[in-house]
């Protein structure tokens, strides 16, 4: 019994009864250790080694918890891995947001500046027109301080009695400045026309070009040397060698 | 330390005994590949069942013999070993001359089988057919058409006889 029990052919049922012999006799459990010792003897001598690379094969395989160690850690890894990549995903996201919000900025920052610059031109251009205007307003004012001017009042006649005009007349440098104080405006092909009037012919003293934007309607006409009245005749556009038009003002000096 | 299923344990088990295990292993398995693959499922169970050793019933190289033999057993008996037409399970109808049905021993002079060449056939066959090949005593006294209890006893003699020569 003792035999077959240690070599592993005996029956399931002999087996428990043996095994509960050995517990209750242990001079049996001896003698089943005595013969376990013959066989394991028997068994060592004539051991046969197994292939070198065995062992590692083996162990490899066996090791469970090393692998359960190294897949947790595996997953762990691959976690923080993810997580790290998240994150990367977040700070690349939020760059983008803020780049795509940086060049926002700079596009309204850059029309703003445009609208800026060219409102500032538009600022510049304006200032250099009243500078012209001043300057030109100075010019004027400077001429009519001369003590050698003679001025000569235009009155309005019968066919336009609201007009008025003024003429300043430089005797010494026989520069003539005009004033319209009160002159209807023209039609488009129709211009006024300024005569000098000596011993009864008229001088052309020049078309009157109407600036609407003058701050002061004071214009220099041709300069006229001998001078006993001026007149202005609404002529055609370009004026006429001879007043053939209304006349609008006469003047005596 | 074993329960601890450490390296170290595994260093101690394989050192000592894979020998030991081998031997036996290649005593049924006579093909080194298939012996191979035996050994390494054998250290597997072991592995694994280590937490069901009971010292009190036996020694631990006696446990191990039997998780072996017992897979050695089960690998000449698989299908794809018996496909291979390397071994023949007893049939059912009668056969004298079992000699016939047992694998020629590839190793007979080491080991048990060194020991058993000392014994009667008659006994010899008989532990042949329960240690080496795993038949059961039912399945023996079916195929030599001989009484279980007859089985039984012969192969107790034949167990003494053997456990005499070794002691």
């Amino acid at each position: 019994m003792i035999e077959s029990c240690v070599l592993g052919v005996a029956t399931d049922q002999d087996r428990a009864e043996f095994e509960r012999m050995c517990v209750l006799h242990p001079e049996v459990a001896a003698a089943r250790e005595v013969f376990e010792l013959s066989l394991e003897k028997i068994a060592m001598q004539d051991s046969v080694d197994p292939p070198v690379e065995f062992k590692e094969k083996i162990s490899t395989v066996l090791r469970p918890g090393q692998t359960e160690v190294n897949r947790i850690s595996e997953s762990f890894k691959r976690e923080s891995k993810m997580r790290r990549l998240n994150w990367l995903k977040f700070a690349v996201a939020a760059c983008l947001i803020l780049l795509a919000g940086s060049l926002y900025w700079n596009i309204s920052l850059y029309n703003k500046k445009n609208q800026l610059e060219s409102s500032n031109q538009k600022l510049q251009n304006d200032i250099n027109n009243y500078a012209a205007k001043m300057a030109e307003m100075e010019n004027d004012a400077k001429a009519l301080q001369n003590p050698n001017i003679k001025m000569a009042a235009l009155q309005g006649t019968q066919h336009s009695p609201q007009s008025f005009a003024t003429v300043y007349w430089d005797t010494t440098s026989t520069d003539v400045y005009l004033m319209i104080n009160n002159l209807p405006r023209p039609a488009s092909d129709k211009q006024y026309q300024l005569w000098a009037l000596l011993d009864g012919k008229p001088i052309d003293l020049g078309v009157i070009e109407l600036k609407q934007e003058k701050m002061i309607p004071m214009y220099r006409m041709k300069n006229a040397a001998h001078v006993q009245a001026f007149a202005i005749t609404l002529e055609k556009k370009g004026g006429s060698d001879s007043p053939l038009g209304d006349m609008y003002v006469l003047g005596k000096l | 330390m074993l329960h601890e299923r450490s390296e170290e344990a595994f260093n101690y088990l394989y050192d000592n005994y894979s020998g030991a295990l081998y031997g036996v292993i290649n005593q049924i398995v006579p093909e080194r590949e298939t012996a191979n693959d035996v050994l390494q499922e054998v250290f597997i169970n072991i592995w694994k069942k280590i937490d069901s050793y009971d010292s009190s019933k036996g020694r631990l190289f006696t446990w191990m013999h039997n998780i072996a033999r017992n897979a050695a057993i089960d690998k000449i008996r698989s299908k794809y070993y018996q496909d291979n037409l390397k071994n023949q399970p007893i049939p059912d109808n009668v056969h004298n001359n079992l000699s016939s049905y047992i694998v020629k021993p590839v190793m007979d002079d080491i080991g048990l089988r060194k020991i058993l060449t000392r014994l009667k056939e008659e006994y010899r066959t008989l532990i042949e057919l329960s240690y080496f090949q795993g038949f059961t005593h039912e399945e023996i006294a079916k195929a030599m058409n001989i009484p279980l209890g007859t089985v039984k006893t012969r192969i107790r003699t034949a167990l003494i006889q053997l456990r005499n020569m070794i002691q």
